[in-house]
């Protein structure tokens, strides 16, 4: 462990870090433009000059090009490090164009704030500027290449990180130009991050162009909630509008990037038909008034027909908060247990993945980076967990083996083994490789009879020509296996689950890692323990023992296939209540006008919720991670909106327009409180949190604020049991 | 004393037949079959045979660097990407004796057991390409490349790749990314090319020069090699070019050590007529000038290099008192800020800098504050990712410092003085 000594301070870092990371240890931020964490240093834009005082080196040096060793003694403020970093700026403000009061960098410019910092003011070169032609890059990254200062960070992340060839640089010297070979979109689907990495405003968000400073915008961490992966975002809002999303730096998720769909997919929150009003019956109403009503048609419904006819969904995009909401609900009034899933055999494969994650086989996205080997069964990671992929990439750059076992052709961007097996052999496959490598590595026999049971039917076993996956992971030190849970069934997540505990051993450390459909499947998969999914209830909602449907934040209207059927039963119901905070179908379905229904007095109910831009939220992403986002503004109809996109109001109201959603847990617990007769208004984030607490058996210390590292799997928190339906899997 | 110049024609290049009769090839085979390859290596280190691209690195401490355990092929390169200004003695010795650069190729493919040789040659040295691809195929057919070369069991092809045409890729670690395909950016060692080369296997590159020399030491041994050069610390020949104003510009083979004023008065027939030297640039456009004061120095690595100075490649380009140092630089800089690879920001920013500032000083529009700032970046562009812009400014910095008068002149007359 070499110890050295920056500014003064005496730190100790470990072998082979760069002497700019060790002061970051020590709190010192050496200044940088090319160097970045997760690309590496190459000492191009030189900016990160240190003096070397004494020690195995000597003299002014880039502090991201030597390595810490013993004995060094270092300044980064000595006069000549600075003068020659000022000289630095210097050089690149030559060309730079003095457009900082309209660039959207203005405000949060790495280059802005150097130039500063090294206290750069008056331009001495008299000559003219460098100009460049812009590209059309596409519709999410503005390009300006005026602006750059070629430090080389987008063509690294773009072609060494992720792996796409389509952006890079061209031409040398002074004429060293980024872009792509013609104009047109950029085919990475994490070309985003683009923006979060250039030091200046070359590569700037264009959606969100001109629609504010930084220093405008309300900002709050979150969580993105497009795949089960739960990647950390900061959300950027201004005038109640969602205006970009950043990535936030989690090394134990997503590094320091997201995928385009995380950074772009945030319009459902500023959409225009978005719910913001009570209805009943296709007329807007209060939301006291749709409560007072929802409760007394539930009460009518449970008194005359039984607790057992009134049904609740929720979905695995729902917090925990919302989800548990209405497990408490329907606990209380002796109702069906709620479900969360529209398909039988989604719950089932979630449930099985849930129940199967154990403490010492989940691994977190951050830990595939540093597998040896990892084995890919039924997932496309681009569209299922796009950071999966390139987390994969990342492992793979490392020296890690990649095989990707499934039926389709993938596109990836690295180069793995693809072994098409067909979906009737997988099974088999797996659980061929786990018997192999299990009668290796462990003689009792009695182990091996112990977990027959786990392994779903037996399916005929199949000649299968394939190289030896088994020896492959026999021979790996951090095995991971990755298997989704979309294209495949619980036979399988039984035998990935299989072969990563047989697999382990004093050498071998495999993981295991599933990626799961929605951002709280995880959490759904706990909160439908003992529930049915829509596709069991349906039938009962046709014959008419359920006249009762609560849907929270779950659209089977649009969900299930047979859109006609699903119509046609819901039209039988007596009361149909949807909590959303999107323009469903459901929604739709139920906030329009009745004139045309058949059945003698329904009552269809739409009330709106909060998103978790919005408020408090908690996911528990496809490890098990419980995370937390944080509200970043109000509720209300963004500006935009109100005005037609032109200047802000100028009266003054006291009232925030479009401002009736409250949360769904919000909406639930009052409904509960309702029926219960029980005061309503005493229900907190934190009494839920209690609630959840003791039902789990765990102990979350603050209440409102939940850490982010904590896991919830099946092992760890008292549940319900999970069951499969095995029927016709 | 003409070694590599030995078999030189006034209008054609020395066939294998003519290489073979003056002793070519018998190093080859002493080689083969008589050293060991430890033997070969230490040959060369005793003979101090310092690389002539350059920079001097000793050749034999270079093989010795490939470690026994390296994984295969191994590659030996021969630079021919000749393009430093006022140089052009590769491209004579190939239009000249091509067979001994083969010959040196296979002596240092075989000493590190290298099977794949490769010319990286400048795309303009389009007829030197074809020469080296025509002995190449020569040299194959009389069975000393190929398989089992002369029964010893060693074999090695040598293919003749053309340079894209960039400055830059004369750079060792730059070229070895141009033969990969990629962008020819310089690369910070370690890993050294040794150790991870050209597609991460262990590479070792060689000035065409230096591989000329390697055959005659092998047969006349390393105390011979030393005997040729004028200094005691100095061994074998050098070829110096001189260009400018002289009698007689060529290239001359001279005993390495031989002194400037030797060089420009009898072998280059001295100044023209109504000329005087005024300073000299003495190893290409990236060395500092030798002024007046040094016109006796003894051109060999180690003198000059306590002189403060540079020998690089040995091309002497002689200027005279009638011509404009200040637009002299000023076109050198014109070169090297076109050159650089654009990689970092003190080379890619700053010499197109110093190009302004001198362009200015040189129509007249300099001023007093030019000075310290050209000073400020001749010291500061030292610190930069490679040896290229530390090699252009040398002109700059030299010039401010062996010719200030000259500068101040153009700024106090605002007009060049020579025009």
């Amino acid at each position: 462990m070499p110890k050295l000594m920056i500014d003064d301070r005496k730190i100790e870092v470990a072998p082979g870090v760069k002497v700019i990371a060790a002061a970051e240890q020590a709190g010192i931020v050496i200044p940088r433009f090319c160097y970045h964490p997760a690309l590496g240093s190459v000492g191009a834009c030189r900016l990160c000059a240190v003096k070397f005082l004494d020690g195995p080196v000597r003299g002014l040096q880039m502090s991201c090009m030597v390595e810490a060793r013993d004995g060094m003694v270092i300044s980064s403020t000595d006069d000549e490090a600075v003068d020659f970093r000022r000289f630095v700026i210097e050089l690149l403000m030559r060309n730079h164009p003095h457009d900082c009061p309209v660039c959207d960098e203005g405000g949060y410019c790495l280059l802005q704030d150097e130039t500063i910092a090294g206290g750069h003011a008056m331009r001495r070169s008299m000559g003219k500027k460098r100009t460049h032609r812009d590209q059309y890059i596409g519709e999410l990254v503005q390009h300006e290449m005026n602006r750059c200062i070629q430090c080389y960070r987008c063509q690294r992340f773009y072609q060494d990180y992720c792996g796409y060839r389509d952006f890079g640089v061209m031409g040398s010297a002074s004429r060293v130009y980024f872009g792509r070979y013609a104009d047109g979109a950029l085919e990475n689907p994490f070309s985003g991050n683009l923006i979060d990495i250039c030091p200046t405003g070359v590569l700037t968000d264009k959606p969100a162009r001109f629609k504010g400073r930084r220093w405008d915008f309300q900002r709050a961490p979150s969580i993105c909630i497009h795949c089960s992966l739960g990647c950390s975002i900061t959300v950027n809002a201004r005038y109640r509008e969602l205006v970009r999303v950043e990535a936030r730096r989690n090394d134990d998720i997503n590094g320091h990037f997201i995928c385009d769909r995380g950074r772009y997919g945030f319009a459902f929150a500023n959409h225009p038909d978005r719910p913001r009003q009570a209805r009943i019956n296709g007329r807007d109403t209060s939301y006291e008034e749709a409560i007072q009503t929802t409760t007394q048609r539930l009460s009518e419904i449970a008194r005359t027909l039984g607790p057992d006819s009134i049904a609740c969904l929720s979905s695995s995009r729902a917090g925990v908060e919302t989800q548990m909401s209405l497990k408490f609900l329907t606990r209380s009034q002796g109702w069906r247990q709620p479900g969360c899933f529209v398909d039988r055999s989604e719950q089932n494969s979630v449930t099985a993945a849930v129940g199967r994650l154990t403490p010492e086989r989940v691994v977190s996205l951050g830990e595939i980076e540093k597998a040896d080997l990892i084995l890919v069964i039924g997932v496309d990671p681009i569209l299922e967990a796009p950071m999966l992929a390139l987390a994969m990439r990342q492992a793979q750059r490392a020296g890690a083996g990649i095989i990707i076992l499934n039926p389709q052709p993938v596109s990836v961007p690295f180069a793995y083994d693809h072994r098409p097996i067909s979906p009737d052999d997988l099974c088999s496959t797996l659980q061929k490789w786990t018997r192999s490598i299990s009668s290796q590595t462990r003689t009792e026999s009695h182990f091996v009879e112990k977990h027959e049971e786990y392994r779903g039917p037996e399916t005929p076993s199949v000649p299968c020509p394939l190289p030896p996956v088994d020896s492959l992971l026999q021979n790996s030190r951090r095995p991971m296996i990755v298997c989704g849970t979309n294209i495949v069934g619980t036979a399988i997540i039984h035998a990935a689950a299989d072969l990563a505990r047989d697999i382990h051993s004093d050498c071998r450390f495999p993981g295991l890692f599933y990626v799961l459909p929605g951002p709280n499947a995880f959490g759904a998969a706990f909160a439908s323990a003992g529930g049915k999914s829509f596709s069991d209830i349906l039938p009962d909602i046709e014959t008419g023992n359920i006249k009762a449907l609560i849907l929270v934040e779950a659209d089977p209207i649009f969900q299930f296939p047979d859109q006609e059927r699903v119509k046609n039963a819901v039209k039988q119901l007596d009361l149909l209540v949807v909590l959303d905070y999107v323009p469903s179908r459901s929604v739709g379905f139920a906030g329009q006008s009745l004139a045309e229904m058949v059945s003698p007095a329904p009552l269809h109910v739409v009330i709106p919720t909060l998103t978790h831009f919005e408020t408090q939220a908690s996911f528990i992403n496809q490890e098990g991670r419980l995370q937390q986002t944080t509200p970043v503004h109000v509720n209300g109809l963004p500006m935009s909106q109100l005005t037609g996109g032109k200047h802000p109001p100028r009266k003054f109201r006291s009232d925030v327009p479009g401002a009736g959603a409250r949360a769904a847990w919000q909406v639930l617990s009052e409904l509960e409180a309702v029926l219960s007769s029980t005061p309503a208004d005493s229900i907190t984030f934190a009494d839920i949190w209690y609630r959840i607490g003791l039902a789990w058996n765990i102990s979350v210390e603050n209440r409102t604020e939940i850490p982010g590292n904590l896991r919830i799997l099946s092992t760890t928190v008292e549940s319900e049991p999970m069951t499969e339906h095995y029927r016709d899997d | 004393m003409q070694i590599l110049f030995q078999n030189r024609q006034p209008d054609r290049i020395a066939s294998l037949e003519e290489y073979r009769n003056s002793g070519g090839y018998e190093a080859l085979t002493l080689a083969l079959k008589k050293y060991t390859r430890a033997e070969v290596q230490q040959l060369a280190l005793d003979a101090v045979l310092l690389g002539r691209g350059g920079a001097g690195f000793p050749a034999g401490r270079k093989w010795m660097t490939v470690a026994e355990s390296a994984p295969f092929p191994r590659y030996m390169v021969c630079n021919a990407d000749e393009m430093e200004p006022g140089t052009f003695k590769d491209r004579v010795l190939i239009h000249t004796d091509p067979h001994q650069i083969i010959e040196g190729m296979i002596i240092v493919g075989y000493s590190v057991l290298a099977e794949k040789g490769i010319v990286f040659i400048r795309t303009s040295y389009e007829n030197a390409a074809r020469i080296m691809e025509q002995e190449i195929v020569r040299a194959k057919e009389a069975g000393f490349l190929g398989k089992n070369i002369l029964g010893s069991g060693f074999s090695m092809e040598i293919a003749v790749h053309r340079s894209a045409g960039r400055y830059i890729c004369g750079e060792n670690t730059a070229q070895m990314r141009a033969i990969e395909g990629k962008r020819a950016n310089p690369t910070q060692p370690p890993p050294y090319a040794t150790e991870k080369g050209i597609w991460g296997l262990p590479t070792v590159t060689h000035n065409v020069e230096t591989l000329a020399c390697i055959p005659h030491i092998l047969r006349h041994g390393p105390e011979w090699f030393k005997s040729l050069a004028a200094t005691p610390t100095a061994a074998g020949t050098k070829l110096y070019c001189v260009s400018g104003r002289v009698n007689r510009p060529g290239c001359f083979e001279l005993p390495m050590g031989t002194r400037l004023s030797e060089i420009i008065e009898d072998h280059a027939g001295g100044m023209q007529e109504g000329y005087q030297f005024k300073a000299c640039l003495p190893g290409g456009a990236s060395t500092r000038f030798l002024p007046k004061s040094f016109y006796d120095i003894e051109m060999d690595f180690d003198a000059m290099k306590q002189a403060g100075h540079r020998l690089g490649t040995g091309s002497i380009i002689v200027f005279d008192h009638k011509t404009c140092l200040v637009a002299a630089t000023l076109n050198m800089i014109e070169f090297f800020a076109r050159e650089s690879c654009g990689w970092c920001t003190p080379c890619r920013e700053g010499l197109p800098y110093i190009r302004e500032i001198l362009s200015r000083i040189e129509s007249g529009e300099g001023c007093n504050d030019d000075i310290p700032q050209l000073r400020r970046m001749c010291r500061y562009l030292c610190n930069t990712y490679c040896a290229l812009a530390p090699g252009a400014v040398s002109p700059v910095e030299s010039l401010l410092t062996y010719f200030e008068d000259d500068v101040q002149e153009h700024i106090r007359q605002r007009k060049c003085p020579f025009k």
